[in-house]
């Protein structure tokens, strides 16, 4: 028994050298072989069968995100095709963009994502995650901004492997009790360099762009074309000293800012409408080109493509849209002259009324993203104060 | 025994630890009863608000069972591997010795974010898709140094003799394992399962990566509510496991006293 | 004794399996893919070449975050020594019933997440945390004082965090220590400290250098604490290798820096095994 078993995989092991058969069947064979003797072989494929029944995976930030889509469209969804629909938390962008990246097989485990900005969207494409949509099946689509679908397609050559779903600004929040608005007004974005609020500053420090754009404004340059790359770096070196914390999470931002441990920062504009929601005061800058950036349910390569299509529909619902805005104090990618907006949406920062998006700036993603190795090394020395 | 002169400074310092270790325990506690979101001292009022909110989120309380139970195969996996490889090399000299113990401590020298990036490079090589057994596998290693070290500590201080002795009498070494060793080694495996429980519980960066959709555990879920704001049920979640930890040996102790008095009348 | 060879061997066998295929293998992937190159898209690009090692020691910067985790990692190993110590003599010589509970609640802040527990100190130690709250009220200070956002907090988190670990290690060698040896010592003439000193610390030294590889390899490779708890300057070796490989998915160079942390490490942990590690200090002993 044993010798024959080991015949076999020896022919096994010659048919893989000879390249008759992938590594995955050679890896499954032995994980079978490796079981059937008893020994500690195929470990990693066991499981596999268990998720047979059909379902979709559907990854984002959690939270109230998750509830709202659960509740408008996954829930509808579900009912309506018999698919379950698996919702799973990321920590964030770029861990998400890693796990991606070392996974297998493509489209197995990670389907769909609410991904965030711009760039983003070029770096899945360039790395070979996109798929294709066939909008035809997204009638839905038709009222979303077609500014927010324009970029997108302008990326991926035409064609969309993501639905637009909301967008939001990279603004400046200030403490009302201790700057005044004329004040926040009439510095914009030097407000961030104010001597006066020497140690009662913040920003965040995971992301050399933000912090890149702040100043470029301040130095009074175009934040997609810095001329002067010294004046950004002396401007960031200058801000250091004066800064409280460079904060990694919105969780930080929210309690530093609620707790008046720092008086002023950049600030995602929908945790700044969290803040208010909650009365606290604080105040809400967006001066000229405000770093803006979109949101978007991207549907990863290998998945299929009829579920997707049909799962996005039902996000793209306007009752599922608004639910997951209000949740998330972003407006949604739905454009207020076609659908309706309750007041609650119409009053968040960064909402735009006339569904045109004129005048929001977002980060060109082959200058970001060319530049990103160079720029984030720098960025970190320079946080670190050299 | 006469306690140590001294003793009550030495129990003082040990009380001001305590106190200094469950600080931040406390004022999460605390938090979990404040309606406000972003809890800050002094506290605003006080309601189970967040309490009501947890019993409805069948998201936290999923990923709860995912922890514990990938907490608890870990626990009992790590021991059982473990406790064979302490004897190895508390009991055995052989070539290597060093260098494998060495080996052994591995996991927790190299930073979780590239052991859990590795693994998946490796599986991405066999094609193979993440599953519970290699998250369970990959905890296991994770948490195995922790048991190693401690029962390696306490193997060396139980002599060899009474192994030996076991075995002259007649005992085989399983026998001997169980009768003798076992029980000299109980507050050591007592140690390693907890230890290696609570690591698997609270870990964060390996479980992110090697985690399927279907698995993620509680600090997973945390790490993804950082982006927008850290929901006070997380509080309330901890504030019912401490709880529930304090209060289950402490009615135990009490149940076994009393029927212990039953049994005396 | 010859006869006995294969024993250790049959009961290393599984550690030795899983750690080869869940450490080794993938580590040998690491090393490979540290002499690879990141394309401008993220991708990487097999190659061999030495650049992302010729990166690191290009300037004093990145040497000098190795330099400040390994004395970070020093002062949290003494320090969790001074504070750890005691408390384990404690349940050692307590007689107390609640020895048990207590035991339990040294792992008890586990169970709040690590994440939690590291972000609680800012309730605490923050400008409007609750001890700058309270000195405020009784008019101790009059402006709040900033205890947050440098090496000191940072030390704090690290602390909160890796402490149980140094006294369960010292507790459970300490508590193999047969307590009639310091009876027989003080019967000898031997003061109460003496008899500390001559028998109980020694044969607790197992226990102690156990727990100070722990706490110091467990340092080395968190990133927890630096990035809530610490400022600008207080980031440490593992905060970089989260940076590359997940922030800008330079897989080659966080490999690099990867393998560079672990070399160092293991040269630290094998030098330590051989001369003061659990099995030498056992020897002495004899």
């Amino acid at each position: 028994m044993a010798k024959e078993l080991e015949q076999q995989i020896d022919q096994m092991v010659d048919r893989y050298r000879n390249g008759k058969i992938s590594r995955r069947d050679f890896m499954k064979y032995l994980g079978i072989a490796g079981a059937a003797a008893g020994l500690a072989g195929g470990p990693f494929g066991l499981a596999r069968n268990a998720f047979a029944a059909k379902s979709i995976t559907f990854h984002s930030w959690g939270g109230s995100t998750s509830e709202a889509l659960r509740k408008y469209a996954f829930d509808p969804f579900t009912k309506a095709t018999g698919i379950e629909v698996v919702d799973a938390a990321f920590t964030g962008m770029d861990a998400f963009l890693t796990q991606v990246k070392a996974s297998y097989p493509p489209g197995g485990e990670f389907n769909l994502a609410h991904l965030s900005a711009v760039y983003d969207y070029a770096r899945y494409t360039e790395l070979g995650f996109g798929s294709v949509l066939d909008e035809s099946k997204i009638p839905n689509l038709k009222n979303v901004i077609p500014k927010m679908t324009d970029t997108l397609r302008a990326i991926s050559g035409g064609t969309l492997s993501a639905v637009p779903y909301d967008y939001g600004q990279t603004g400046i929040a200030y403490n009302s009790k201790h700057i005044s608005k004329d004040k926040a007004e009439k510095l914009g974005a030097s407000l961030l360099w104010d001597k006066d609020l020497k140690g009662k500053l913040g920003s965040w420090g995971g992301d050399f762009r933000t912090n890149m754009w702040y100043a470029a404004l301040h130095t009074g340059q175009s934040p997609n074309n810095i001329t002067d790359m010294d004046a950004v770096w002396n401007a960031l070196r200058e801000q250091r000293g004066m800064m409280k914390k460079y904060w990694a999470s919105g969780s930080e931002l929210m309690s530093l800012l609620a707790n008046g441990e720092i008086y002023a920062t950049v600030a995602w504009s929908g945790r700044v409408a969290a803040l208010q929601k909650q009365g606290h005061p604080i105040g809400y800058l967006a001066p000229n080109n405000t770093y803006s950036w979109m949101e978007y349910m991207y549907v990863l390569k290998g998945t299929d493509m009829d579920v997707a299509q049909k799962l996005l529909n039902f996000m793209l619902e306007p009752d599922a849209a608004i639910a997951v805005a209000l949740g998330q104090n972003y407006p949604p990618s739905l454009d207020p002259t076609k659908v309706s907006m309750p007041k609650d949406i119409e009053k968040l920062p960064a909402f735009d009324p006339t569904g045109k998006l004129d005048g929001y700036l977002f980060a060109d993603p082959k200058y970001w993203n060319s530049h990103q190795v160079e720029w984030t090394e720098k960025w970190d020395r320079v946080k670190a104060g050299s | 025994m006469k306690l140590p002169s001294g003793w009550s400074l030495i129990r003082a310092y040990t009380i001001l630890i305590y106190v200094w270790m469950f600080t931040p325990i406390v004022a999460v506690v605390l938090l979990s009863f404040n309606p406000q979101q972003f809890g800050s001292f002094p506290m605003e009022g006080f309601s189970f608000r967040w309490y009501f909110r947890l019993a409805g989120n069948a998201t936290i309380l999923g990923a709860f069972k995912n922890s514990i139970v990938l907490g608890s195969l870990t626990a009992v996996l790590t021991t059982a591997v473990g406790i064979p490889a302490a004897m190895a090399f508390v009991r055995y000299d052989f070539r290597g010795k060093d260098t494998l113990n060495t080996l052994l401590l591995a996991p927790i020298m190299i930073p979780e974010v590239v052991l859990g990036v590795a693994l998946l490079l490796f599986i991405r090589w066999l094609q193979q898709p993440k599953s519970f057994v290699l998250l369970l596998i990959g905890h296991v290693v994770l948490t195995l140094p922790y048991v190693l070290l401690v029962v390696q500590a306490r193997l060396v201080g139980i002599k060899k003799e009474y192994e030996e002795a076991a075995q002259t009498l007649g005992a085989s070494p399983f026998q001997t394992f169980w009768s003798v060793t076992f029980p000299l080694l109980a507050p050591a495996i007592f140690a390693g399962m907890l230890f290696s429980f609570t690591i698997s519980f609270d870990d964060v960066t390996a479980t992110l990566f090697w985690a399927t959709a279907h698995n993620q555990t509680v600090p997973v879920k945390i790490f993804g509510m950082l982006r927008n704001s850290i929901s006070p049920e997380i509080n309330a979640l901890g504030t019912v496991m401490i709880v529930l930890t304090v209060s289950i040996p402490l009615f135990a102790g009490y149940i076994s006293r009393r029927f212990a008095r039953a049994a005396e009348k | 004794m010859k006869s006995d060879s294969w024993k250790p061997w049959a009961l290393l066998g599984p550690s030795l399996t899983a750690v080869f295929f869940l450490l080794v293998i993938p580590v040998c992937f690491v090393v490979v893919y540290s002499f690879w190159l990141r394309a401008p898209s993220g991708n990487d690009i097999p190659a061999f070449q030495f650049g992302n090692y010729a990166k690191f020691f290009a300037d004093f910067f990145y040497p000098s975050l190795l330099i400040r985790t390994i004395r970070v990692a020093l002062e949290t190993v003494l320090l969790c020594l001074v504070m750890g110590y005691i408390p384990a003599y404690f349940f050692y010589r307590t007689e107390s019933s609640l020895k048990p509970f207590l035991m339990i609640l040294i792992m008890l802040p586990f169970w709040i997440s690590f994440i939690i527990r590291t972000l609680s100190w800012i309730n605490i130690l923050g400008d409007s945390g609750l001890i700058n709250h309270v000195f405020l009220k009784i008019g101790l200070i009059d402006r709040p004082l900033a205890m947050l956002y440098n090496e000191a907090a940072v030390l704090m988190g690290l602390l909160q965090y890796l402490l149980p670990f140094m006294i369960l290690n010292i507790y459970v060698s300490l508590d193999g220590i047969d307590k009639s040896l310091t009876e027989a010592a003080k019967s000898l003439g031997c003061t109460e400290w003496q008899a500390f000193k001559e028998v109980t610390l020694p044969l607790s030294l197992p226990g102690v250098s156990a727990g100070c590889l722990l706490v110091f390899v467990l340092t080395c490779g968190t990133y927890l604490p630096p990035m809530i708890l610490g400022g600008p300057g207080n980031d440490m070796i593992a905060n970089l290798i989260f940076k590359r490989i997940v922030g800008t998915l330079d897989w080659p160079f966080g490999s690099a820096l990867s393998t560079i942390l672990l070399g160092l490490l293991g040269v630290i942990v094998y030098t330590y095994n051989r001369y003061l590690g659990i099995s030498q200090i056992f020897k002495t002993l004899q």
